[in-house]
């Protein structure tokens, strides 16, 4: 079972591969009481994640069975979902008190994005309308100059909840319909404003800012300056 | 997003009843104002329409009644903005698009025909006046037919900005549509088209074009000629190459290529100076330094027409046959800036690498007069393959502040 403390370091155990991600020495040794939460609303999604993330530590397991459990309600997401044409866009929800961003991605048909890491915190993604496809990628070499590895790829449905972090790899999201836009709900925990993007073909890395296409429903204009990625 | 009518989610528009169902529910409303003694004043007009979307593909009833005799209508339709709209019991349409749309919604601006099984946009189109947005996605439609004809004549022609035939059975852009001069948006997403008409060039207005998930192989040169051209994707098709003549778009801000059979690119893509994206994953992209080795040596005709042209040998069009004349005006210039030379038929193809803000390297297509002019992107004589790995800087920084974003992998 997944689990992490919400210490200024993040932690991350993996109890079937004990590998230690972070450099503090604090190991969690009590197992988590994992609840099963049903989400009626989004209101009532972000009322519980609040909950969750108020306590010390948080279990992987739980937060993903929650946003799977929100059975997705267009009306009560809409005035975030805020579509650009050209590329996919992140509208901030909510931001957790500091403990997490939760945040809309709104895909246009084949949009997607790169490949990318997550800057040693937790991802959540969950799809409220149409479908994403998923490729995880290896980490590339340290001085990687070749193809990186592709190690899966799947398709998430509506309402399904994906999981990722650092130590599992990385991995590029894409909208592939040609006529159906996508809409994601993503939870990132702790909160982060910049990652790496990978080339495919060589395996080099650039770090990149993200921005907010809007935040709470208002759309949020950005100075132009230096190449910027969504992520 | 191309073509949704707002809002872009689509799935809030409550689902429609047939057209009968709708028109006597709003009689039902009408009579009901009318009984409370309120004035029948006609509302703002019906802008938006949409039809039931539903899986059932079978040619049921057509489910669309008949417009109902003028004597009938307490009042014209004119008198609302959004229509009650029952839950549809009944199965969606398939066939034409109802008989007598334009009769009861004279000010229609968007209609939504997506899902609804349709094999044709028949006649009922022609007599919408101010029609601006087409939602026709996941349909039947790509038959002969599917549009109607005398489209150029109607006011749609004029008036129809976006249109979205994505998720169609297309097999080639129909003719009908090239007379839409007004569109500024089209999407033919998902269907089977196998290749682009140069008359795509008729569509001046357009600037977002998506094609993405089709069959085409190749690009023809009249696409640049779109002068107002911002968006357009190829992704998901079997491309070979793309023309030099791309470069013309100097509107382009977004241009999609991912999953094609893309081996480089025409150096000329870098003078597309306001491309912030540029997609090219999945392209099986050269990366290795490659020289083109079937060089055919020129024609004696080729030398000759080199040596008039770059000794700017004086001829007028009565010293020459026609032909010579017509060929002497298709020389090309050497891209090698120090070089003057020129080529017609009998150029070096050669494939060079631009490293592209110290991440990318894109490889580029170069074309030289001969083997032995020198490259331009290189001041020493051309040596090994090892010249490849280093490529000119100059060209590399401008090519960084030209492109926001290479979407390389």
């Amino acid at each position: 079972m997944f689990y992490w403390c919400l210490s200024p370091h993040l932690i991350l155990t993996n109890e079937t591969t004990d590998k230690l991600q972070m450099c503090s020495s604090e190991v969690m040794e009590q197992p988590v009481q994992t609840e099963t939460w049903k989400a009626r609303s989004l209101e009532e999604l972000i009322r519980i994640l609040h909950q969750i993330f108020a306590e010390d530590k948080v279990s992987v397991e739980e937060v993903q069975a929650l946003m799977e459990s929100y059975e997705s309600n267009p009306e009560e997401w809409l005035q975030y979902a805020k579509f650009d044409q050209y590329r996919y866009t992140r509208n901030l929800v909510d931001n957790g008190n500091g403990k997490f961003n939760l945040m809309i991605l709104c895909w246009g048909e084949g949009h997607g994005s790169s490949i990318h890491d997550h800057t040693d915190s937790h991802c959540f993604m969950k799809i409220l309308q149409g479908n994403l496809k998923e490729t995880l990628f290896e980490w590339p070499e340290k001085k990687g100059n070749g193809e990186m590895t592709k190690k899966s790829e799947r398709v998430l449905r509506e309402n399904q909840c994906a999981y990722i972090n650092d130590s599992i790899g990385l991995h590029r999201v894409e909208n592939i319909s040609h006529t159906e836009p996508a809409v994601s709900l993503h939870l990132y925990s702790p909160p982060f404003n910049s990652c790496n993007t990978f080339d495919q073909r060589t395996g080099h890395k650039h770090k990149v800012t993200m921005t907010f296409y809007s935040q709470f429903g208002e759309r949020t204009v950005c100075a132009t300056g230096a190449p910027q990625e969504n992520n | 997003m191309l073509g949704q009518a707002p809002p872009p989610v689509a799935t809030t528009e409550r689902p429609w009843g047939t057209w009968a169902q709708a028109a006597s529910l709003l009689r039902a409303q009408r009579m009901t104002k009318r009984d409370r003694g309120k004035a029948g004043r006609p509302g703002p007009p019906v802008r938006t329409v949409a039809l039931p979307r539903g899986e059932q593909r079978d040619r049921g009833s057509r489910g669309h009644g008949q417009p109902p005799p003028r004597g009938d209508l307490p009042c014209s339709f004119r008198g609302h903005r959004t229509l009650p709209l029952p839950p549809p019991p009944t199965p969606p349409l398939s066939g034409p698009l109802p008989a007598g749309l334009s009769q009861w919604f004279p000010a229609l601006e968007v209609l939504d025909v997506s899902g609804t099984g349709l094999t044709e946009m028949g006649t009922e189109l022609l007599s919408l006046p101010c029609l601006h947005t087409l939602l026709a996605k996941n349909n039947r439609l790509g038959g002969p037919g599917s549009l109607p004809k005398g489209l150029g004549q109607a006011p749609l022609a004029r008036s129809l900005r976006v249109l979205n035939l994505s998720g169609n059975r297309f097999s080639e852009v129909p003719p009908a549509l090239l007379q839409l001069r007004g569109l500024r948006s089209l999407s033919l997403g998902g269907n089977r088209l196998q290749g682009i008409p140069p008359d795509i060039q008729e569509l001046h207005s357009l600037e977002f074009l998506y094609l993405g998930g089709n069959f085409i192989t190749a690009i023809p040169p009249e696409l640049a000629k779109l002068p107002s051209l911002r968006y357009l994707v190829l992704c998901d098709n079997k491309i070979q190459s793309i023309p030099p003549q791309l470069a013309q778009l100097h509107s382009l801000r977004s241009l999609s290529l991912h999953n094609n059979l893309l081996t480089y690119l025409p150096r000329e893509i870098l003078n597309l100076v306001h491309l912030d994206e540029l997609s090219l994953r999945g392209n099986p992209l050269v990366v290795r330094f490659v020289r083109d080795l079937t060089y055919n040596p020129p024609s004696l005709q080729e030398l000759a027409g080199r040596t008039v042209k770059t000794r700017n040998i004086p001829y007028t069009p009565s010293d020459l046959p026609e032909g010579l004349v017509r060929y002497l005006s298709l020389a090309s210039n050497c891209p090698n800036p120090k070089c003057g030379g020129v080529y017609f038929d009998s150029c070096v193809r050669q494939i060079k690498f631009v490293d592209f803000c110290g991440k990318y390297r894109l490889p580029l297509m170069h074309y030289l007069c001969s083997p032995e002019c020198s490259s331009p992107f290189s001041s020493a004589s051309q040596s090994s393959t090892s010249q490849s790995e280093s490529d000119s800087e100059d060209e590399a920084s401008v090519a960084a502040h030209r492109m926001q974003k290479v979407l390389l992998g």
